[in-house]
């Protein structure tokens, strides 16, 4: 097989490989955790519940208050669930945007700024999830939300939504050039 | 590693960048996609089989909504797991397969098995506009099987080539 020099993948920076394959291991491990660590972590997240009666609106009714620890209890094994799926998800994202980046994307500020994007914003969103799951036994589930999604969903999410969106209509001009 | 054909890394990164926009519209619009989904069931009396009584309709809708929103769901994660599959399986198929058109059958292959998750985009809309049951049988018959088919299709063919060459280069 002879290879062209422009036919080949070129590697993406270390940093967003290490940011790639720490990602995939924090969800393996959040993965491992959530199913070694489900009865503990059920029972603290209740304990946190119980001692603060305001924010989530327990009124003393034991059938009443079991029914809104159970919501936010289901929400919070949500949390930790979604948080594994997307660091997992998000890993490969963006080991591959960032190779698609490195290598189609000419050098300079544009290249650099979507390589940050794609990385930093790639590894910071699954985060929201475990801050949401987190907050949500201090906070409720609606405050919590709200707060995750203004320090992690927004920022990050919206990061590697533009970055894959501009990544995606460079490769498709340089299509359309050479058609 | 070879880099396989632009038109491949292009669908790939469309269908990822599809996946991340469905997954953070279906976070923030999520009342607005339920109120279209209740008014596209309502719109759709017959194909639903609302009978007018209001405890039964309810239900029927409630259900048609939830596999409206499911396949929304579907699309967002399968579009975040074939997008990058397309890329990384055409990169094994453009380094490591020493034939020209054996390599083009297994991009096509997959350019068309990346596009699966969209299948669900139609499985959403299906369900609301002809009915659940009739709508979700129409789009995984039609759209989804032959898509997965050629995703499935393209693997089992990269692992026979991948075979067939290490067979080559050890005759």
């Amino acid at each position: 097989m002879t290879r062209e020099p422009g036919e080949s993948w070129r590697l993406p920076p270390v940093a967003s490989l290490l940011a790639a394959v720490l990602l995939i291991a924090c969800a393996e491990v959040g993965g491992a955790s959530m199913v070694r660590f489900k009865l503990d972590l059920a029972r603290w997240a209740r304990s946190v519940i119980l001692a603060r009666p305001a924010i989530h609106g327990l009124v003393g009714v034991r059938d009443v208050d079991e029914q809104v620890i159970d919501e936010a209890l289901v929400k919070f094994d949500a949390s930790l669930r979604l948080f594994h799926l997307h660091a997992e998800g998000m890993g490969l994202v963006i080991i591959a945007t960032t190779m698609a980046a490195a290598t189609l994307v000419s050098p300079g500020v544009p290249r650099r700024v979507l390589l940050v994007l794609l990385t930093a914003g790639g590894a910071g969103y699954p985060f929201g999830y475990l801050l949401w799951g987190v907050l949500i036994p201090y906070h409720g589930v609606e405050r919590a939300k709200a707060v995750a999604e203004w320090l992690a969903w927004i920022p990050f999410g919206g990061g590697t939504i533009v970055a894959t969106w501009w990544l995606a209509a460079v490769v498709g001009a340089r299509l359309v050039r050479r058609a | 590693m070879r880099r396989p054909p632009l038109v491949v890394v292009f669908i790939g990164l469309f269908v990822i960048a599809l996946g991340e926009s469905a997954g953070a519209l279906m976070t923030r619009l999520r009342p607005q996609i339920e109120r279209y989904a209740r008014a596209r069931v309502a719109a759709n009396p017959q194909a639903h089989g609302l009978a007018g009584s209001a405890e039964y309709d309810a239900e029927v809708t409630a259900r048609a909504v939830y596999t409206a929103e499911a396949g929304l769901s579907f699309f967002h994660t399968h579009a975040q797991g074939l997008g990058p599959l397309a890329i990384f399986v055409s990169t094994i198929a453009a380094s490591a397969v020493p034939w020209r058109r054996a390599r083009g059958a297994v991009y096509a292959l997959l350019a068309l098995g990346a596009l699966f998750p969209l299948g669900y985009l139609a499985y959403s809309l299906a369900a609301l506009e002809w009915g659940r049951e009739v709508g979700v049988e129409a789009i995984e018959r039609y759209v989804l099987a032959p898509l997965g088919t050629a995703a499935i299709a393209a693997l089992v063919a990269l692992a026979v080539l991948l075979l067939a060459a290490r067979r080559r280069a050890t005759a």
